[in-house]
């Protein structure tokens, strides 16, 4: 019992044994030995972020001011690579449609919340199993999702299409992948299908550690479901969800297979989000300077999408670390 | 468990069950048609019906016994787990020590994780394959777990950290006053209070090597350790022909292990609540 107690103390209503006056009253400043462990338990960490990321990274930003053709000598050309990008209409296509697949994020937290809070409750039999069902979209390769919705959303013999035009939803067959109005919607609504159980999983975990007593005391007090939602759910899942809606805008971003599986960034650049115009520079035209240069606005975008979400993270954090 | 004795008023059951049943519709459909679709002899493949007119298990026995798609789950299994064991003896101390102790630096740190959270995993592939050939790493089972960590360690960090750092700080202190040394007080306090999470991160971790394409498919060849995501790929978009019976066996054969693990794994997470209450 004291155990259970003692996992999260301070909120909402702080039930934590008293602190052990010494250890409270004065944090003593390191000692040597534990900033030998400090240091010990970062270094693994530090070498695989600078090694496998960080370096690349840099010569990437290198990259960017050059002339760097897959093939041959590079030439240093300056910024006439970002001139040249800003300059051309379809990087302002690209960047809308970059917006509008990352709105992905909120409906993917949208589904993970309905399932992680209904499947947190007690009444529900067989949780386990719809735990693992939930898991599903996310528990095959995204290619392998992506050719499952070619199958079912195919125009002409696709399960999709068919109730569409037997239920007169529709008129005529639909080109989803190639169609201008929906290939930017379809491989949004696709992304969110595949990626929402990534963040079922971290919800879930987040909710198993609220302790029930915390429910049970602010039932005695009287709150109602949403106060109870308001007061003790969310206080106590709040980092986790920052972290994992951080985590998906950037990975939704970032990761290319799915989208460019579906659409190869047609029709003309209407699905091109970044990482396939990315893609597309590197490995079709093998323009690399160009490349990296979209590969940094890539990271530009990312991080002003995912600023206010870091800010509240960050200050989760230390308003944890005060109590 | 305390759960049970709650009275469950009538407005939550109603939520949850219908938040449910709407999620459990959403992933069901598809997956109950190709489930289906993959007991489908090959020329029933496009009729649009839910049961097929005669069951068949044709495309079962060519995915065995022609692709040997055995093999390839077999290599992802393995490459999922070893990216999932490497990277948390890697991100767990250090996440434990970003999440609770102050260092110099600690800003800094700070946006090295954030930064390696962004970027475009699609460059790197060139520059690795080029760098793999030269250490030996190429077309091996390490060399593709070294590179799952691209993915893997920037994102457990972030998780970590963030559960760590909810830890009630008088913890190690208390362990320290007892006589634990720093080391002991992270090992015999922190991490056994960690394990639910552990256990998720390191079922997250699996997944990605499980589904990698990206790296699967550039670091790796025939006749090396080929994942099965890399198999499927290209009998989805390789042929002239998309064979979807066999496809959609692939698919389910990659998409059940992964299940039963998590399943499975649930038990660990209700054994460690268990324990919590009472």
């Amino acid at each position: 019992m004291a155990r259970q107690e003692a996992l999260h103390p301070g909120h909402p209503i702080d039930i934590s044994p008293a602190l052990p006056a010494a250890a409270a009253a004065s944090r003593p400043r390191p000692v040597a030995a534990e900033r030998w462990l400090i240091w010990l338990f970062l270094l693994p960490t530090v070498l695989f972020l600078v090694l496998l990321l960080w370096l690349p990274f840099l010569q990437g930003v290198w990259m960017s001011f050059h002339k760097w053709p897959f093939i041959g000598e590079p030439e240093w050309i300056g910024l006439q690579n970002y001139r040249d990008l800003f300059g051309a209409a379809y990087f302002w296509t690209t960047i809308r449609v970059t917006l509008l697949y990352s709105l992905s994020t909120a409906l993917q937290l949208a589904l993970a919340l309905a399932a992680a809070l209904a499947l947190n409750q007690s009444f529900i039999p067989l949780k386990s199993v719809w735990r693992g069902v939930m898991l599903m979209p996310y528990a095959m390769p995204p290619v392998v999702v992506g050719a499952i919705w070619m199958y079912l959303l195919d125009p002409d013999l696709g399960m999709v299409t068919h109730y569409l035009l037997s239920w007169g939803i529709i008129s005529k067959p639909i080109y989803w992948f190639s169609d201008p109005l929906w290939a930017k919607w379809i491989i949004m609504l696709v992304a969110s299908w595949t990626f929402w159980p990534f963040m079922f999983i971290i919800l879930l975990a987040a909710l198993q550690a609220i302790p029930e007593s915390y429910y049970e005391l602010a039932e005695v007090y009287g709150a109602n479901l949403w106060r109870r939602f308001r007061v003790v759910t969310l206080p106590h899942i709040r980092g986790a969800m920052l972290a994992a809606v951080i985590i998906r805008i950037a990975w939704n971003l970032a990761k290319i297979e799915q989208p460019f599986q579906l659409t190869g960034g047609g029709p003309g650049y209407e699905t091109s989000v970044l990482s396939i115009l990315t893609y597309r520079f590197a490995y079709l035209s093998g323009d690399f300077g160009m490349a990296f240069t979209v590969g940094l606005l890539l990271i530009l975008v990312t991080f002003v999408l995912i600023a206010p979400f870091l800010h509240g993270f960050q200050k989760q954090i230390k308003q944890a670390r005060r109590r | 468990m305390a759960m049970h004795t709650r009275r469950a008023t009538l407005t939550p059951k109603v939520l949850s069950y219908s938040g449910l049943a709407v999620v459990l519709l959403i992933v069901l459909i598809p997956y109950g048609y190709i489930a289906l679709t993959a007991f489908k002899p090959a020329e029933e493949i496009f009729d649009v019906r839910w049961l097929p007119r005669v069951w068949s298990l044709d495309a079962w026995r060519y995915a065995i016994e022609f692709e040997q798609f055995h093999v390839y789950i077999y290599n992802s299994m393995i490459a999922g787990l070893g990216a999932a064991v490497l990277a948390l003896c890697v991100a767990v101390p250090g996440a434990y020590v970003f999440g609770r102790k102050q260092f110099r630096g600690k800003d800094v740190m700070f946006y090295i994780i954030v930064m390696a959270l962004l970027f475009p995993f699609v460059l790197l592939v060139v520059p690795f394959t080029i760098l793999w050939v030269k250490i030996g790493l190429y077309d091996t089972m390490p060399g593709l777990w070294l590179a799952y960590q691209v993915f893997i360690i920037p994102f457990a960090i972030w998780i970590l950290r963030a559960y760590f750092a909810e830890l009630p700080r008088f913890l190690e202190e208390c362990a320290m006053v007892y006589g634990c040394t720093a080391f002991k007080a992270f090992w015999r306090v922190m991490l056994p209070l960690a394990k639910p999470i552990i256990t998720s991160l390191m079922f997250l971790a699996f997944l990605v090597g499980w589904n990698d394409f990206l790296f699967s498919n550039m670091l790796t060849t025939g006749q090396g350790p080929r994942t099965a995501s890399v198999i499927i790929y290209v009998s989805a978009v390789g042929g002239e022909r998309v064979e979807w019976d066999v496809l959609m066996v692939m698919t389910l054969m990659a998409g059940i292990p992964p299940v039963l693990l998590y399943i499975l794994a649930q038990g660990q997470f209700l054994k460690t609540f268990a324990v919590r209450s009472y």
